[in-house]
Parts: C-alpha cells; sequence; structure tokens
C-alpha cells in the first residue's frame, strides 16, 4: 500500500517537473518566436530566414499550451507543497551525477589553460578514485587508466592520426 | 557491372578486409559494453577514417555498425541489459533462456539469427536502392519536405511513452537546427553574439551530448551498484554454432518476417533497430501457436528480435543511398563521413558514385560474415568485456566523449557545447521525453527548411503541398501515424494507470 503511495507521490512530482519543463521551454520558444520576426525578409524568396523558426515555434508554443493545460488539470493540488522536498531528496539521490557533470565543466574550463593530457589525468583520478570500490586493486587501475587515456590517448592522437589535442598557453 | 566489380575489388583489397576485422571487433566489443551504443562507437570510429579513402572509410564504419548490432546482445543476453536499445527485445527471452544454463544457446542463435538478417537485408538493399533513387531524383522540394515530416511524426509517435513529448522533443530539435546561419542565404540567426553558435550546433556535438553523455551520467544515478563490480555471469559458455544454425534455417518464417520488418523499419527515416527489435518480437509473438513460451526463453523470442534489428542495418542504407535522408542516426554518421570526403548525398550519389554504392553492399554482406566469424572464434574473449564495472567505464567513455568531439573540428569551444547539450540531454531523458525525435530533428531541420523554402521559391502556392501526390501521401501518412499514436495511447491508459517515472 505505502509503495503504491510513494510510486504516486513520484509520479506527480514528475508532473510537476514535466509542468516546470513546458513552462520553461514556452518562455523560451514565445522569445525566440518574437526574435524571429524581426530577422528581414529577402526579395529573392517568399519566405525569409525568420519563416522557418516562426513556424516551428508557434507550433512548439501550441503544444507547450496544451500539455500544460492538461498537466494542471492532472495535477492534485497538494502535490504542489511536497514538491520541494521531493526535488531535495531526487538531487540527493543523484550527488554522484552531480559531481560528474561539476568535474565535467571544471575539467572542459580548465583543458585549454593546462592542456588535455594534465587534465584528463587529474579529471580521470578524481572520477575514477570517486566511483571505484576502496580496494587496493581499484586504485592501482585507476592511476593506469589515468595515464593511458591521458598520456596515452594524447601520444596516439598525436603520432598516428596527426590530431594534437589541447597543449594548454 | 564495371561499377560493381570496381567497388567490390576496393572491399575485397586484404588492408579493406584487415580494417574491416578490427571494426567489426570494435562494433562488438563497444555495443557489450552497456552504455555504449552502436551510435558511439560510430561516432568514435568516425574520425579514425577521415584518413581513409572514402569506401574503405565508409566499409570500416559499415563493419562496426554491423558488429554493433550484433554486439548487444551479449550484454542482453548474459545480464539482461541490452548493451543498445536495439537489444532490448533480446533481453525478453536471451536472458531467461541464459539464467536456465544456457547461456551459450542463447549468444548463438543471437549471432545466427543476426547473420541471417543482415544477409536478408542487403540482399533487399541490392534490389530496392537503384529503383527507388531512380523515383527519387523525380521528386522535387515538396515531397521532401513532406517526407521529413512523416519521418519526424512516425518517431514522435513510435519513441517513448507520450506522443505529445515526442512531438515537443521533435519540434524542440527543430528550434535547435535553426540556430546558427540559416541554410539558404546565410543570415545570422539565434547566435546570442556566442561566437560558437555563429556556425550554428554541429549535430556530431549534440548527438554525442544527447546519447553519450546523458547515458553515461545515467549509469552513475545509482551509487550503490557502480561501486559493486561483482560478477554477473554464471554458467558454462557452450557453444554447437551447426545445430544452432539449423534451429535459425528451421524457423524460415519467423526469420524473414522479423528481417524485413526489421528492413521497412529501418527504410523510414528515424526510425531504426531500437524500435525494429519491438515489433519484430511482437509480430512473432501474434504469429505464434505458443505466445505464452514468449519471455520465458524461447528460441523464436531471440531469433525475432535479433534478425529484426539487425536488418534495420541495411534497410537504414536505403534511404540513405536513394534519397539521402538517414534512416537512423547512425546512418547520418555514414552520411556525414561521406560528407568530409567531399562526396554529395542525395539521389544522384548512386548514378555519379555507382562504384561507391556498389561498395557498400559488397561491404555489407562482407560485414556480417566478419561478424560471424568474430563471434564464433572468439566469444569467450567477448565476454570478459561485459564484466568491465561501470566505474571504469563511465570516466573512460567520457574522455573518449571529449576527443571525439575536439577531433571532429579541432575546437575548444565545441566541447563546453557538449557538456552544456550533455546536462541538457540528461534534464531531458529525467523528464522522461524520448531523445531520438530530438537528435534526428537536428539532423533533418535544416534539410526540411531548405526544401520548404526552395518550394516556396519555385512555386509561391502553399497548395502544391497538397496536390502533388506523393506530398500528398507523406502528408496523409503522418497525419495517419499521429492517428494510429493517438488511438494506441487511448487504448492503453486504462491499463497502464501507473506508467514508470524516471524523475
Amino acid at each position: 500500500m505505502s509503495e503504491e503511495r510513494d510510486q504516486m507521490l513520484t509520479q506527480q512530482a514528475g508532473e510537476i517537473a514535466r509542468l516546470l519543463s513546458y513552462v520553461a521551454l514556452l518562455a523560451v520558444s514565445i522569445s525566440m518566436f518574437l526574435e524571429a520576426r524581426t530577422i528581414p525578409t529577402s526579395r529573392f524568396e517568399a519566405l525569409g530566414a525568420g519563416a522557418f523558426p516562426m513556424l516551428v515555434h508557434a507550433l512548439l508554443s501550441l503544444l507547450l499550451i496544451s500539455a500544460i493545460i492538461g498537466a494542471v488539470r492532472r495535477i492534485p493540488t497538494e502535490a504542489y507543497p511536497r514538491f520541494a522536498s521531493q526535488v531535495v531528496m531526487w538531487v540527493q539521490a543523484r550527488r554522484l551525477v552531480l559531481l560528474m557533470f561539476l568535474c565535467l565543466i571544471v575539467y572542459v574550463t580548465a583543458m585549454p589553460m593546462i592542456g588535455y593530457p594534465i587534465t584528463t589525468l587529474i579529471f580521470l583520478l578524481v572520477l575514477l578514485l570517486t566511483l571505484s570500490p576502496r580496494t587496493k586493486a581499484a586504485v592501482a587501475l585507476s592511476v593506469v587508466l589515468a595515464l593511458v587515456f591521458s598520456y596515452g590517448l594524447n601520444w596516439l592522437f598525436a603520432e598516428v592520426f596527426n590530431v594534437f589535442l589541447p597543449r594548454g598557453r | 557491372m564495371d561499377a560493381f566489380l570496381l567497388g567490390a575489388s576496393e572491399v575485397l583489397s586484404f588492408s579493406t578486409l584487415i580494417m574491416m576485422f578490427f571494426g567489426a571487433i570494435a562494433g562488438i566489443v563497444a555495443a557489450a559494453i552497456p552504455g555504449f551504443t552502436v551510435t558511439m562507437a560510430i561516432v568514435l570510429t568516425l574520425p579514425l577514417t577521415f584518413a581513409l579513402p572514402p569506401l574503405q572509410g565508409v566499409s570500416v564504419m559499415l563493419s562496426v555498425y554491423v558488429g554493433g548490432y550484433t554486439g548487444g546482445l551479449i550484454s542482453a543476453a548474459l545480464l539482461g541489459i541490452p548493451g543498445t536499445p536495439s537489444a532490448l527485445a533480446t533481453t525478453f527471452d536471451a536472458y531467461p533462456m541464459a539464467r536456465k544454463g544456457e547461456p551459450g544457446r542463447a549468444l548463438s542463435l543471437g549471432v545466427w539469427a543476426s547473420f541471417f538478417g543482415t544477409l536478408i537485408s542487403t540482399a533487399v538493399l541490392i534490389v530496392a536502392a537503384p529503383p527507388l533513387a531512380v523515383f527519387a531524383v523525380k521528386l522535387g522540394p515538396w515531397e521532401y519536405f513532406s517526407l521529413i515530416v512523416f519521418a519526424l511524426t512516425i518517431v514522435a509517435s513510435l519513441v517513448g511513452h507520450s506522443l505529445q513529448r515526442g512531438l515537443i522533443s521533435a519540434l524542440v530539435g527543430l528550434a535547435i537546427a535553426t540556430i546558427g546561419t540559416d541554410p539558404m542565404m546565410g543570415r545570422p540567426r539565434f547566435d546570442m553574439g556566442i561566437d560558437a553558435l555563429r556556425a550554428g550546433l554541429p549535430f556530431l556535438v549534440v548527438l554525442i551530448g544527447i546519447y553519450a553523455i546523458s547515458q553515461l551520467a545515467s549509469e552513475v544515478e545509482d551509487p550503490k551498484s557502480i561501486k559493486t563490480g561483482e560478477k554477473l555471469i554464471k554458467g558454462e559458455i557452450k557453444f554447437n554454432n551447426l545445430s544452432v544454425m539449423r534451429e535459425v534455417l528451421m524457423r524460415p518464417v519467423n526469420l524473414i518476417r522479423s528481417s524485413m520488418i526489421g528492413v521497412a523499419i529501418g527504410a523510414l527515416p528515424g526510425a531504426g533497430g531500437s524500435i525494429a527489435n519491438l515489433i519484430a518480437y511482437d509480430q512473432a509473438k501474434r504469429a505464434s501457436k505458443t505466445p505464452e513460451a514468449f519471455g520465458t526463453g524461447t528460441p523464436e523470442g531471440v531469433i525475432a528480435s535479433e534478425s529484426g534489428n539487425s536488418a534495420t542495418a541495411g534497410g537504414g542504407l536505403i534511404p540513405m543511398i536513394s534519397l539521402g535522408i538517414p534512416g537512423s542516426a547512425v546512418d547520418a554518421i555514414l552520411l556525414a563521413a561521406l560528407m568530409v570526403h567531399g562526396i554529395s548525398i542525395g539521389p544522384r550519389l548512386i548514378m555519379d558514385n555507382p562504384d561507391l554504392v556498389y561498395g557498400m553492399f559488397v561491404a555489407m554482406a562482407v560485414s556480417s560474415l566478419m561478424m560471424l566469424l568474430v563471434c564464433v572464434v572468439s566469444m569467450r574473449a567477448f565476454l570478459r568485456v561485459a564484466e568491465v564495472p561501470k566505474w571504469v567505464i563511465v570516466p573512460t567513455v567520457l574522455v573518449c566523449c571529449i576527443v571525439g568531439t575536439f577531433a571532429l573540428n579541432n575546437r575548444v569551444s565545441d566541447l563546453s557545447l557538449l557538456i552544456a547539450i550533455g546536462v541538457f540531454g540528461y534534464a531531458m531523458k529525467a523528464l522522461d521525453y524520448p531523445l531520438a525525435p530530438l537528435v534526428l530533428a537536428v539532423i533533418l531541420g535544416p534539410i526540411a527548411e531548405t526544401n520548404l523554402r526552395r518550394a516556396l521559391m519555385t512555386n509561391n502556392d502553399w497548395s502544391l503541398f497538397v496536390t502533388r501526390p506523393v506530398s500528398l501521401i507523406f502528408l496523409v501518412a503522418a497525419l495517419l501515424s499521429i492517428a494510429w499514436a493517438i488511438r494506441g495511447f487511448l487504448k492503453n491508459k486504462p491499463s497502464i494507470p501507473q506508467t514508470k517515472d524516471h524523475s
């Protein structure tokens, strides 16, 4: 019984999250539609560069409005107050995903400055050691993998494929 | 005939065969790793083929493609995890069969069914592609635009749990495709003054971000499962290839029906293997005298799913070769590989480059043989790959995605785009939006826009879209696909009040 209730609560939270995504997409779509209207048309053709985006965003906005109406009808009012705490729980459960994206952002930002081999070595060591089980073998394998995929891959691309990965400043 | 011999001689040269052999191994290994799709394997292979001649490069990619469709079955049969989305239905029967102590039979059945599925699809490709290309030359921009509308509606209606979200996803993809200079006049659009957006979003970056990064992020969602690297494969792996081959051939109706479903769905732009295996499985179950055996480890189910998904490889090449429209994301990458080599894609491909097209047909057949050879000889070794724990796969494949993206254009700004698209893709996935319509819309968007504008430049009359018969057929088919999907969703609604939520 409680499992069914949990499933229902999760489903309602999912519906609210989707409703928010519809609203966000609608805001972006309407602003892009308005921007597309300002693109000048060419005298060589009936449709200008803004016509196709306007068509796409008009259809998208209509679809999103119907989705918003449907979602608002489906979601019971008592589901909204619970939503914030459910989001916090959802984020906590996916802490590794957040960590992964955080590492990726730092990695990609640092790469042009420090260069591919060093940033990749650090990125792989951090991620592998975070995700791996706490055993000596796993640590040793992590170090080997980090070296192979950083300096090894850099060498392979430079020497074999003639593609030079970022060297840093 | 000369073109056929010329193409065949290039494919059958020693160096190409060796590279195709390694390509088949790479495809099988890649697809055997859960979370590593055929699409990702092909994306990673693409930069490696830049230095090769066009036919050699495409042949290697085809061998990865064919190998990949088979490799997905390894983790599907042994772990119950589809190595690729196209192996989803394989888990329904191959996994129970493996759990019952017959993992070798489950694998061999899948391999032989894949082999025959690919051969049948290649035969259909050889027969169907040239006449379709001749017909396609007569199509105008009206027909192309309507065809793309049909392709997008069919993929939006077939994939995912909600038609509405499928269509939203497709339109979001079309919106993404409009960022950057317009395809006709080169006028800048929606670039927000950011240099990286000025040329538009490269579709391969979108593809890697949406599929690979979001998929890898999903793999680390459960901290407990990632920290335990326990062995999941149990039981002795035994192969008896001849008896299994006989077992597959003794079910010719199932094999041919499933392969033809695979070819037909593969030929529809946008559908592909991830749908074909489910429909082939569904049809095999409906036609079976013992439908209750399905899901418990019946060979019928394994044969239907595997021949269905492998046949899409040949099917997908039909619209690619004859119309210049990719049948799936993988075909789009093959298309990109040809474009990199300066070959113009479209209905004239088979007329301007017949040796290349016939070479591709030969490469398909050779790839399936390579796949069979590799699987039969070294299936035991591949099993080790399926044992690689997720904590190793996720970070290393992430680095491969980063390197692959950088190598496409040698641009660091593409990496920032990749991460942004990856985060967006993960959010879409978590909110249960299907990703396939979005990616296909990004690929097909510029083609749709160009043809719409070209049609109205030729004749400023909108009614031509419904008065030209072929265009009308595609538009009616698009409407029917939506109506059919709405009917399906309404029919299933009362029976599934609590659908699985990913958020």
